[in-house]
């Protein structure tokens, strides 16, 4: 077989891939991008919102309309159910971006909602137009290797294409296997998430949910799920690392699914289920390893979804961006070794991603306690959110003997917020504010001292509850 | 509310075999039979298995060669163009 040469191939058309194929091409590099599916799109599985951080850095996002994504619904409010042990929907909340959000779109929604199949070809148009070369039913099994180093990929047929190589293949990345890079992931570096998608006809998502097009249902009995809604549909899902898991996935997601709360919706939506999906998705707290000679890893491939929330079409486009420039600049200086390569984590840590990195492992850790440990800590924090939320009103006493119960009621779960506070929070304050200012927030002696009342106030507060019997 | 998973997705036919199981690196641990959403593997009294029509049920998520600690499981995703394609995904 002969050997196609190119500047650039890139492995996998998701949003990095397509990103990586745009850039390159456009910066003058001959590049060529495979995709395993028929078309991209129809082999991926997300949420799927988009984050407005999107707007901001790409201006083709301004082009996305109806016409090519007719999926598109926008995440504009959320609701937060809060499920407790007793399979209940306890309380719920619904939310908005907040007053201080301060740029459009995100004043206007939290996640644009689309499906991938259509988002995927659209957001690839891009690279094809720039001059990339698309191969779809392409599958990419090997790398192609010279004197032990790798100069390019094999596909099924065994065509080799030789290029600086960017494994955009996601999750699963034979680029990452076959370059040494990653053999696996560890248990806690990726999560199984599994979604229903059903179908609902857009006016009563319209007439009943409005603008409340996210949901996140916290439970303690199953890892919190999402609930994103499209025009003419949603998804329910929800995922937690591999190392988790006592019994099937589905079982648990099949208890969000029978939640009498749930049944009702599905009965109002008159929601009829249309697709199931299961896929993995990196989550962890630092990429590492992210290049070697001749490679880059980016997206899923390269370990990139947010540490908290593991929203990781927005990191795919950046790192994408960012292999681009660094391949560009690896070509016109014809050095693509290891060393050489290193300027991709220089750029990345530059962006808005490297950025969420930074607090990585403490974000990853909040997120892990709280809506992944349902048994262990959503288990007492639903009923705590819940006792605040609906012990504002309540009829059942006079109101002073009220407040006096739910402030008991608080206390009594001091004991496990006050640990969750120190492991969790502080160190996550500490990363974002730094020590001298979280000394100045942390110190009581100083607190107390700018503000002695505080101390009173709470200790009234609480020792009047503590004399009052039921 | 009854959901077959399995009605609820659609293949390409024409995958060949992608999945296979080294049994001398299988430790019998279980973990794939837990974490297999389509209920693909199976244990006999002194093996665990694929099903063999797993094919036509196979979401391609690799999460049982993800789980698999002694890596007993070869996962390659079947050839291009065929296999499982998401409409709503
Ligand atoms: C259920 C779920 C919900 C999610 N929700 C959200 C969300 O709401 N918002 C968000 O931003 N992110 C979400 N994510 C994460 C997001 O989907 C990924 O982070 C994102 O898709 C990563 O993009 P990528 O381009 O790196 O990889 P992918 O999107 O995985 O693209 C990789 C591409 O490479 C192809 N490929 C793989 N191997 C080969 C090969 N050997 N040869 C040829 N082609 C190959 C694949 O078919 C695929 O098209 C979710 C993930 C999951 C699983
Ligand atoms: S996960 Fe691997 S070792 Fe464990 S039972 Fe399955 S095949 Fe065997
Ligand atoms: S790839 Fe996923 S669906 Fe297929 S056998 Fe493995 S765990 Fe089951």
């Amino acid at each position: 077989m002969s050997i196609h040469n190119y500047d650039v191939v890139i492995v996998g058309a998701g949003p990095g891939g397509s990103t990586a194929a745009k850039e390159a091409a456009e910066s003058g590099l001959k590049t060529i991008f495979f995709e395993r599916g028929r078309k991209p799109g129809e082999k991926n599985s997300s949420g799927s919102g988009l984050g407005p951080r999107m707007w901001l850095d790409f201006d083709i996002m301004k082009e996305l309309s109806p016409d090519v994504c007719p999926s598109m619904r926008a995440g504009t409010a959320a609701r937060h159910y809060f499920v407790d042990s007793n399979d209940e929907v306890a309380s719920y909340i619904m939310t908005r971006p907040t007053s201080s959000v301060n740029y459009e779109p995100a004043k206007s929604f939290i996640t644009m909602n689309i499906y991938r199949s259509e988002f995927d070809p659209w957001l690839a148009k891009f690279a094809t137009d720039a001059g990339a070369e698309l191969k779809t039913s392409t599958l990419i099994v090997g790398l192609l290797k010279e004197d032990g180093k790798v100069v390019g990929v094999i596909d099924e047929k065994g065509e080799k294409y030789r290029g600086i190589v960017i494994g955009a293949d996601g999750v699963i990345s034979t680029v990452a296997r076959e370059s040494g890079l990653r053999s696996k992931w560890a248990q806690k570096q990726v999560t199984i998430t599994i979604q229903y998608d059903f179908e609902v006809s857009p006016k009563k998502i319209d007439d009943i949910m409005g603008d409340e097009t996210l949901a996140v249902w916290w439970s303690a009995v199953f890892p919190a799920a999402y609930q994103v809604f499209f025009n003419d549909g949603f998804h329910i899902g929800f995922g937690n690392w591999m190392s988790w898991w006592d019994k099937n996935p589905l079982h648990y997601l099949n208890r969000c699914i029978k939640l009498k709360y749930f049944q009702r919706l599905v009965r109002i939506l008159d929601a009829k289920p249309r697709e199931f999906q299961s896929h993995l998705l990196p989550w962890q707290g630092e990429p590492y390893d992210t290049h070697t000679d001749n490679v880059m890893l980016i997206g899923d491939a390269g370990g990139f979804p947010c540490p908290l929330e593991a929203e990781g079409m927005y990191p795919a486009m950046i790192t994408g961006r960012a292999a681009a420039e660094v391949a560009a600049e690896a070509i016109s200086e014809g050095d693509t070794s290891i060393e050489f390569l290193s300027r991709y984590d220089t750029a990345w840590k530059k962006t808005s991603v490297g950025e969420d990195f930074e607090a990585g492992s403490e974000l990853y850790s909040i997120w892990k306690a709280l809506p992944f440990s349902p048994r262990e800590n959503m288990s007492w924090i639903v009923p705590l959110v819940s006792e605040v939320l609906g012990g504002i009103i309540d009829w059942s006493e006079p109101h002073p003997k009220r407040i006096r119960q739910v402030a008991r009621t608080i206390k009594g779960y001091l004991p496990k917020i006050i640990p969750m506070l120190m492991k969790e929070i502080l160190p996550l304050l500490t990363a974002s504010l730094g020590e001298e200012k979280m000394d100045l927030v942390t110190n009581p002696e100083k607190l107390l001292a700018a503000m002695p009342e505080v101390e009173l106030a709470l200790a009234q507060a609480f020792m009047s509850a503590d004399d009052e019997e039921e | 509310m009854d959901i077959r998973i399995n009605d609820l997705v659609k293949r390409i036919p024409g995958t060949g075999d992608f999945i296979s199981i080294d049994k001398e690196k299988c430790t019998m641990c279980e973990r794939c039979l837990i974490i297999c959403v389509a209920n693909l593997w199976k244990k006999k009294k002194d093996h665990v298995y694929i099903v063999d029509d797993y094919q036509s049920k196979c979401l391609e998520c690799a999460a049982c060669y993800q789980v698999c600690e002694p890596g007993a499981i070869d996962f390659q995703y079947p050839a291009g163009g065929t296999g499982v394609v998401f409409e709503k995904g």
